[in-house]
């Protein structure tokens, strides 16, 4: 079984621009190579917004034919390529989760565990992997409770900052504040997994 | 927005969060300020790296080979496509997005239809119908269990309008009761599109008669109703149809 090491978010031979130009080559075995880097990372953050197995697998699936077939075009000014795939996912997921059938489905099941972060791994990765797991995971436990609220309703539920601010009826200028407040932070305490990374990877070219 | 610098909107939109409305004027800024872009892209970059934190689930079995299959399919047609005189009629007709798409379908209608014949408990053999059906391209409806949770069904459409729906996880019913598929289309009633019971293990395979587009269809539902039939759904909605559109 295939396993994307959540690692991937570190540059690995081939780097990751290069497999986004032999895929637009049509070469298949560079997508292979991006879901075998990024695949583990997509499902586990569909399976995280949408809850269900099943449904998770059709966003991981439609996120790289989406990567594959020009559908999605990848901005090198928007960030590394990760990201860009965990944007598609998300906003597929949220898509999902938005649906009305849905929506009624996970009513009636038990509330999706908010924990996840703190949760123990379900598949031990490489040492890097659950190192980096770690610094993001201490990270988020860096914030307040009402910051980590606000960043777990706008990326995981998909609620807007009007709809976060209904939610958990507060001005909407608080719950702009607490999201700047808590990616500003965010940005500090992961600087190191988000610093510019241009010259790196046109090193590699 | 009346920031020189639009710190708290790049934060909300980073994270997917900011109204559509705004999101056009965040973009309009931060093309022409390169202090924002920087700052939007270390946002990004936060939102991006979120996953990382989660702990890890296992890849689904057959996820890489539903998306290999569904590439290869697209391949093969693109070569097919530069020999339009060895096509079949309906490939010719056809638009190549549509083309692209049935083939799409099509595949992971294969694979998605091995394994639920796979999965089928003892009982008939499909027979050569649903094998004939499996063949032709079409699309995959994913139907949830609304009503009951445990609940699953995948409907197939042919491209001809034929189709067929696997279903499982309903219960067994006494003989005085049925499961019906519901079309309900734009400004008629539902249209019954199958009648069946489940097998010991909660499970069907039927035959479904498809009203002529599926464009025309808002929703599609499962409903548990009296034996034989109803002509209107009376039942809750066990099963509900995901967007296909």
């Amino acid at each position: 079984m295939r396993r994307g090491p959540p690692a991937g978010m570190r540059f690995e031979e081939p780097a990751d621009l290069e497999l986004l130009r032999r895929m637009q080559r049509g070469d298949e075995s560079a997508l292979e190579t991006l879901y075998a880097r990024y695949g583990g990372l997509v499902f586990t953050l569909a399976l995280r917004i949408v809850g269900d197995p099943e449904l998770a697998r059709e966003v991981l699936q439609d996120t790289f034919l989406r990567s594959w077939d020009g559908r999605e075009t990848y901005d090198s000014r928007r960030g590394r390529v990760p990201w860009w795939l965990m944007g598609i996912a998300r906003n597929r997921a949220i898509d999902v989760l938005r649906s009305r059938p849905h929506q009624a489905r996970m009513r009636e099941q038990a509330a999706t565990p908010s924990g996840a972060h703190e949760a123990e791994p379900a598949v031990q990765g490489a040492a890097e992997a659950t190192a980096l797991r770690r610094t993001v995971a201490q990270a988020l436990a860096g914030l307040s409770e009402v910051q980590r609220e606000a960043i777990e309703l706008a990326y995981y539920r998909g609620l807007t900052q009007v709809e976060i601010a209904r939610y958990l009826g507060q001005p909407l200028g608080t719950v702009k504040s607490r999201i700047r407040d808590a990616m500003e932070r965010l940005r500090t305490l992961l600087e190191s997994l988000i610093e510019p990374t241009e010259d790196l990877e046109s090193r590699r070219d | 927005m009346t920031d020189e610098h639009p710190i708290e909107a790049l934060a909300v939109y980073a994270l997917g969060s900011l109204e559509a409305t705004e999101r056009a004027s965040v973009e309009t800024h931060v093309a022409a300020c390169a202090a924002c872009a920087v700052r939007l892209r270390a946002f990004q970059g936060v939102a991006g790296s979120l996953p990382i934190g989660l702990a890890p689930v296992p890849l689904p079995p057959e996820a890489w080979e539903t998306i290999s299959a569904t590439v290869r399919a697209r391949r093969s047609h693109s070569r097919m496509r530069a020999k339009p005189t060895s096509m079949a009629a309906w490939l010719r007709l056809a638009g190549w997005p549509a083309v692209a798409a049935a083939l799409a379908a099509l595949l992971i209608w294969n694979v998605s239809l091995e394994r639920e014949l796979s999965r089928r408990a003892p009982g008939p053999a499909p027979g050569p119908e649903v094998e004939a059906l499996s063949r032709r391209p079409g699309r995959i409806v994913i139907l949830a269990g609304t009503g009951k949770p445990e609940a699953s069904a995948r409907l197939f459409v042919a491209v001809d309008g034929g189709g067929h729906l696997a279903v499982s996880g309903l219960a067994p019913l006494p003989r005085e009761r049925t499961y019906q598929l519901w079309f309900v289309q734009t400004g008629s009633s539902a249209v019954n599109g199958a009648t069946f019971r489940v097998d010991a293990s909660g499970r069907a395979w039927v035959k479904v008669m498809v009203p002529a587009s599926l464009d025309n269809v808002q929703a599609i539902a499962i409903t548990e109703e009296p034996s034989p039939q109803t002509s209107a759904p009376t039942g809750k909605h066990l099963l509900d149809a995901l967007p296909w559109k």
